[in-house]
C-alpha cells in the first residue's frame, strides 16, 4: 500500500511538491524559531539557577537587569544580615567587560564579589579547572566557560580585563546561561576597574548588588519578605519574583513561537485539504472501482490518509532538515564571537515532523472519509 | 443461481422521477453464458448493478445461491461481492499507477491473500488471458485490448461464481473484440462460470448461448442466442 501511495502521489507531480513545499516552508520557519527559543530557554533556566538559590538585593527601584543607577551602600550588608535566618551576605559590583554590550545573549560582565564571605555564592556555580576566589585574592579571576573560551586561557595564564593584568585561578563548568560570561573578581578589583574608567565618579563603600545565602532550612520567601521589610532602601528580588522577571522574556518568544506554528497549521492545512480534495475527486472513478471489486470502507480511508499524512511527514522533514542546516551555518557565522544563537534539542528535530505528519493526518481526514463513503455505484458513474 | 423477482429501480433528479428497472423478473442458472442487449436507457446497465450488488433495488429482491441480499448491511455485500462476483467495466477499468500484475492482485489484496499466493493467482489469471510477457506493463503501456484482458484476469483471480461485463467490448475495434468475447467464452467453456455481458453490439450478442433484450425497464424477450462460433481475422493486436 505504502508504494501504491506514493505512486499516486507521483501522479500529480507538481502538485504533491507545492503542496509538500508550503509544508516545508512553514516548518523551517518554526524550525529556525523552535532553535532559537531551546536557546534562549536554555539561558533562562541556566539563569534560573543562578538567579534563584540566593536573594538578590538591589537598590530600590531597580530590577534584575539593573534599571537604576543608584548604589547601595555597604552599611546595608550588616543591615541585612542582622536580619534572622540570612547565612551571609555579599556585596557585589558588577560592570561590562568591554564598553558595549555584546549584543545578543548575555553581556559579559565583570562581577566583583566581598571574598570575605562569598564562599557559598561562589560555591552555586561548579568548578571546573583550578579553585574558586577565597578570601584575599587579588589581581585573581576565576572565568565562566565561554569567556575562557573567548580569551583562550587556562588555570595560570594572564588575562587583561580592561587594561589590568589578571592571573586565571579557576574556569567553571558551562551552564549555558549568563555566568558563562562572566569574570568573577574581588569586590576590591572590581572597584578599581570602575574607578580608572570613571575618574571623576568618586566611589567609595557602595555594592551595585548583595546576594544573600540564607542559612539552610529557611523559606526564602519568607526571608525576601523579613529582609525587606527590615531593612529601608532597597528592593528585595526573591527567587520566585527572580523567575518570573527572567521568564518574561522567554513568554512572549515562546508565544511568537506559537503564532508561526498557528500560521503553518493553518497555510499548510488548508493546502493540504485543497490538494487532497482534489486527488479524491480525480480518483472518484477509481474509488469507485475499488470499492465494487471488494475493497472495505476502511481501506479506502486509510488510503488517503497515508497519503495526506505522507505529505505533511516529507514536508516536516525537509523543512525540518533545511531549518537544522540554516542553523547550523548561522551557528557556524556567529561561532567565532562566541554568541551561540541557536541550541538543536530533540524537540527541535523532531517535534516539527511529527506536528507536521499529525497536520497532514488531521487535514486529509475530511477528503479521506468523503472518498471512504463514495458509494461504488455513484462513483462508478462519475463522469 | 440468481432470482430476480420483481424488481423496481428509481432514480430522482429533481423533480423528474425515472424508472430504469421497472418491474422485472429474470434467474440466471450457473454455468451460463448470456448477453442482456436493448436500447440506450432500457435499463441493461442498472440491471447489472443491481445484480453485482453495487445498487440496491427501490422494490423486489434478488437472492444468490438463494440468500436474499436485501437485508444485507453494506459490510455483507462487500465481502459477498468481493467473494462472489467479478467485474468488467467498459472504461476506467485498471488503475493507471499499477502495473498489469498489481491490477490483477487487488481483489485477492481486498481477500487477505499472502503476497506469495497473491502473485502466483495474479500469474496464473494472466496465463489464461495470454498476457503473462506483459505483467509488468503500466496500463498506459497496453493496448486497449490487451487492458480489457487484464480486466478480465482480475475479474477471474479470485474464482467468482458470477462475472459481469458492462460493456466489455465497447472502446475495441472489431478483432479486439472478437479476441475478448472469445476468451470469456473459452473461460466459461473451462471453469464452469456464469457470464453475464452488457452489449450494444449485435455481434457479441449473437456469440452468446442466451440473449436478454430489455425495454422500458423489464424484458422485452429472453430467448436462446445463436451462440455463434467464433473466427477472429487477423488484426492488429495493439489496435487502441
Amino acid at each position: 500500500m505504502f508504494k501504491y501511495v506514493l505512486r499516486n502521489m507521483w501522479r500529480r507531480k507538481a502538485r504533491t511538491f507545492l503542496t509538500v513545499f508550503g509544508i516545508v516552508v512553514g516548518i523551517f520557519a518554526l524550525t529556525v524559531l523552535g532553535a532559537l527559543s531551546a536557546r534562549l530557554n536554555q539561558q533562562v533556566k541556566g539563569a534560573e539557577t543562578w538567579f534563584t538559590s540566593k536573594i538578590s538585593v538591589v537598590p530600590g527601584g531597580g530590577s534584575l537587569f539593573g534599571g537604576s543607577d543608584a548604589y547601595l551602600e555597604l552599611s546595608k550588608v550588616d543591615e541585612i544580615e542582622a536580619v534572622p535566618g540570612v547565612k551571609s551576605a555579599v556585596a557585589g559590583f558588577g560592570l561590562l567587560l568591554t564598553g558595549e554590550s555584546t549584543g545578543f545573549g548575555a553581556p559579559e560582565l565583570i562581577v566583583g564579589a566581598d571574598l570575605a564571605k562569598a564562599e557559598d555564592l561562589l560555591n552555586l556555580l561548579e568548578i571546573d579547572k583550578g579553585r574558586i576566589l577565597q578570601e584575599g585574592d587579588q589581581g585573581k579571576v576565576v572565568l565562566g566557560s565561554t569567556l575562557a573560551d573567548k580569551f583562550e586561557v587556562g588555570v595560570g595564564d594572564t588575562v587583561e580585563l580592561r587594561g589590568k593584568d589578571f592571573e586565571v585561578v579557576g574556569i567553571y563548568g558551562p551552564t549555558l546561561s549568563a555566568p558563562d560570561s562572566f569574570a568573577f573578581v574581588s569586590y576590591d578589583d572590581a572597584l578599581d576597574l570602575f574607578r580608572a574608567v570613571n575618574p571623576y565618579f568618586k566611589v567609595d563603600n557602595i555594592a551595585a548588588t548583595i546576594d544573600v545565602i540564607p542559612q539552610p532550612g529557611v523559606n526564602m520567601e519568607e526571608l525576601a519578605t523579613r529582609i525587606q521589610d527590615t531593612v529601608p532602601g532597597i528592593k528585595v528580588i526573591s527567587p520566585a519574583e527572580a523567575k518570573k522577571q527572567i521568564s518574561q522574556f522567554s513568554l512572549i518568544f515562546n508565544a511568537i513561537l506559537l503564532g508561526i506554528g498557528f500560521i503553518a497549521l493553518i497555510v499548510g492545512g488548508l493546502s493540504i485539504i485543497n490538494t487532497m480534495i482534489m486527488s479524491v475527486s480525480e480518483r472518484t472513478q477509481e474509488i469507485g472501482l475499488k470499492k465494487a471489486i471488494g475493497a472495505e470502507t476502511g481501506s479506502v480511508l486509510s488510503e488517503y490518509l497515508l497519503e495526506s499524512a505522507l505529505i505533511g511527514f516529507f514536508g516536516g522533514l525537509i523543512g525540518m532538515l533545511l531549518g537544522v542546516l540554516a542553523v547550523y551555518l548561522l551557528n557556524n557565522a556567529t561561532a567565532s564571537s562566541q554568541v551561540a544563537v541557536f541550541t538543536i534539542t530533540t524537540t527541535v528535530v523532531v517535534g516539527p515532523v511529527v506536528f507536521a505528519t499529525v497536520l497532514g493526518t488531521a487535514a486529509g481526514l475530511f477528503p479521506a472519509l468523503r472518498a471512504a463513503r463514495l458509494k461504488p455505484i455513484d462513483a462508478l458513474k462519475e463522469d | 443461481m440468481i432470482k430476480v423477482q420483481d424488481i423496481t429501480k428509481v432514480y430522482n433528479i429533481g423533480p423528474i422521477e425515472i424508472r430504469a428497472v421497472n418491474g422485472l423478473d429474470v434467474a440466471i442458472d450457473a454455468g451460463e453464458f448470456l448477453s442482456i442487449v436493448g436500447p440506450s436507457g432500457s435499463g441493461k446497465t442498472t440491471l447489472l448493478h443491481l445484480i453485482g450488488l453495487l445498487d440496491a433495488p427501490t422494490s423486489g429482491s434478488i437472492s444468490i445461491d438463494d440468500m436474499e441480499t436485501g437485508a444485507l448491511s453494506a459490510k455483507e455485500l462487500t465481502r459477498l461481492r468481493r467473494e462472489k462476483i467479478g467485474f468488467v467495466f467498459q472504461e476506467f477499468n485498471l488503475l493507471p499507477v499499477l502495473n498489469a500484475r498489481e491490477n490483477v492482485e487487488l481483489p485477492l489484496r481486498y481477500l487477505k491473500v499472502s503476497g506469495e499466493e497473491r502473485h502466483r493467482r495474479a500469474m496464473q489469471a494472466l496465463d489464461m488471458v495470454g498476457l503473462t510477457d506483459r505483467a509488468n506493463n503500466r496500463p498506459s503501456q497496453l493496448s486497449g485490448g490487451e487492458q480489457q484482458r487484464v480486466a478480465i484476469a482480475r475479474a477471474l483471480v479470485t474464482n467468482p461464481v458470477l462475472v459481469l461485463a458492462d460493456e466489455p467490448t465497447g472502446e475495441l475495434d472489431t478483432y479486439n473484440t472478437c479476441k475478448v468475447i472469445e476468451l470469456m467464452r473459452d473461460l466459461n467453456r473451462e471453469t464452469g462460470q456464469t457470464f453475464a455481458i452488457v452489449t450494444h453490439d449485435p455481434m457479441v450478442a449473437d456469440y452468446t448461448r442466451r440473449i436478454i433484450t430489455l425495454r422500458d425497464g423489464k424484458v422485452a424477450s429472453d430467448t436462446a442466442g445463436p451462440e455463434a462460433e467464433l473466427a477472429c481475422e487477423d488484426g492488429n493486436d495493439d489496435a487502441r
